[in-house]
């Protein structure tokens, strides 16, 4: 394991109070500084859970996590995190969530504003920017929570399933925004996701998590930068074919049976 | 407009009734003073101006009443919600003060305080303070265990989320709450006035009983009615105001 690594999680185990099995049952992984990993695996499978170990919102029971080389005591300063549901703050317009996180330390200037107003054009949501979150479609609002994320340029992306919300049009445009940023500004993401090809087109590595473990982490064999139109490339099949089948023989979907 | 058409004719279906029963002569107009007997009472204390004083100290009385309670409901709320553990052990203590029949504390805090406003704003304020403390307490402890992990996340503090993220999610509980304490703050007072006002609307009814004024005891009656709706309206207007601002959905 690669100790200079961005995010290093190191035996990362983890247990519900009252719950009789482990949500996170031994997780080792390191994301090198301006990698895409995706994590794949089926509902329930805890995916939820180890991205927040790895945010530093819950602590684990037992192995450590390290963001930088530091352990993690909280919830980690300079880390973007895109939740799963979009958690905006309904009495803000979608501008104001977006600047969020730089309002809530200081208040914003002009510049923090036009970063802001660019993100979220770049989300498409250019028009919509003075709107509240009730006055936006469920995908509209996965985007601007995506933004939010984005606007303090975090070193470190933590995406659950940002575009699990989106038509497949938009998933991929926004797919390749994504990929446009995190390359522009080195930024690395730990991204959680149950669509395999949306791991294959994004991830450097995919990491496919089964019962609470880590059941396969291998590098994805496509070159970088990705065009759009590989996904229609034999060899991009070819990767998926080969998730599905780690996915297929992997512990069953429905309880958490060991 | 038809509803309100509707229950403006029934208004006037009643008191047309409630006349005609009273010049029929068959019950005293000292037990049942005629509608029109009502409105000149009330026409007269309006006239006279010997009603505005009684009404000013009535309005004083709920308003600080209601300012006192509703800071004190906040604050509690707030101060409980903060520290569950604080919560834990003075909830017993709150509840057992909100079942205390406020009224029967009259007595006692005119000893303390003398007759005059303060006994009365004492008790209007203690019965507001329920009404925000627990919607206080509630709205608080309602916010999306998502957003608070959001604000974690965003390293804001204790005092920022509760001003960011717990106070703006919960604050159409709190007004609904502060809407009950309105109402209650009128009755409050009025009633107040009763055990221990010597001026107000409440004391004035006090004195019209002992003259066996009927026709005045129900002048008041409307004037206190009123006064409520007002003051009722104006506090939804104010929420309205305010939510638009906060609009939650
Ligand atoms: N707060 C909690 N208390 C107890 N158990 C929990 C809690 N949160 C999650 N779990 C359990 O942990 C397991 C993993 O949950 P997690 O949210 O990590 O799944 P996931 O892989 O993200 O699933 P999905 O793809 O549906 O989001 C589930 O069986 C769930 O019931
Ligand atoms: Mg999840």
């Amino acid at each position: 394991m690669p100790s200079d690594a961005h995010l290093i999680l190191d035996g990362v185990r983890y247990r519900f109070p009252g719950d009789p099995l482990e949500t996170v049952a031994g997780v080792d992984w390191a994301i090198p500084r301006g990698a895409i990993h995706c994590l794949l695996g089926r509902s329930g499978c805890g995916k939820t859970t180890l991205l927040k170990l790895a945010a530093g919102l819950i602590v684990p029971d037992e192995g450590r996590v390290r963001i930088d080389g530091k352990p993690l005591r909280g919830p980690a300063p300079g880390v973007g995190v895109v939740f799963q549901a979009p958690t905006l703050l309904a009495w803000l317009s979608a501008l104001d969530n977006v600047l969020l996180p730089v309002s809530l330390k200081r208040r914003p200037q002009a510049p923090d504003r036009a970063a802001a107003r660019d993100l979220l054009a770049a989300m498409g949501l250019g028009d919509l920017a003075e709107r509240r979150p009730a006055a936006l479609s469920g995908g509209q609002q996965s985007r601007v929570a995506m933004a939010r994320a984005l606007v303090t340029e975090p070193g470190l992306l933590l995406l659950d399933e940002p575009f699990a919300a989106l038509d497949a049009l938009t998933r991929e445009e926004l797919q390749d925004d994504l990929l446009r940023l995190c390359a522009s500004r080195g930024t690395a993401a730990l991204f959680v996701t149950h669509d395999i090809a949306e791991a294959a087109y994004l991830g450097d590595r995919v990491g496919v998590m089964a019962a609470g473990r880590l059941v396969h982490d291998g590098a994805v064999p496509l070159p970088r930068p990705r065009p759009p139109g590989i996904r229609y490339d034999p060899a991009f099949g070819a990767v998926c074919r080969s998730l599905r089948a780690i996915m297929d023989g992997a512990a069953p979907a429905i309880g958490r049976a060991a | 407009m038809r509803t309100r058409l509707a229950s403006a004719l029934l208004l006037a279906a009643v008191l047309i009734a409630w006349e005609a029963w009273c010049r029929s002569g068959r019950v005293s107009a000292l037990v049942l003073p005629a509608p029109s007997a009502v409105a000149g009472t009330l026409w007269g204390e309006l006239a006279s101006g010997r009603l505005w004083p009684h009404l000013r100290v009535t309005m004083t009385e709920m308003v600080l009443g209601l300012l006192a309670g509703t800071v004190l409901g906040l604050g509690a709320g707030i101060l409980l919600s903060e520290w569950p553990s604080l919560h834990r052990v003075l909830r017993p203590y709150v509840l057992a003060s909100q079942l205390v029949p406020k009224l029967a504390l009259g007595p006692l805090l005119i000893l303390w305080f003398g007759f005059g406003l303060t006994p009365i704003v004492v008790i209007t304020a203690l019965i507001c303070f329920f009404p925000l403390f627990e919607n206080t307490l509630t709205g608080l402890d309602q916010v999306e265990p998502a957003q608070r992990e959001l604000f974690r996340m965003l390293g804001a503090g204790r005092v920022r989320t509760l001003l960011r993220l717990k106070l703006p999610s919960a604050l159409p509980v709190i007004l609904a709450g502060f809407r009950v304490a309105i109402v209650l703050a009128l009755v409050g007072a009025v009633v107040g006035e009763f055990v221990g006002g010597r001026q107000g609307l409440g004391a004035s009814i006090i004195a019209a009983q002992s003259v066996m004024d009927s026709s005045l005891i129900l002048a008041l009656f409307v004037v206190i009615t009123a006064l409520g709706m007002a003051v009722y309206e104006a506090a939804r207007g104010l929420e309205a105001l305010i939510l638009r601002r906060y609009a939650r959905d």
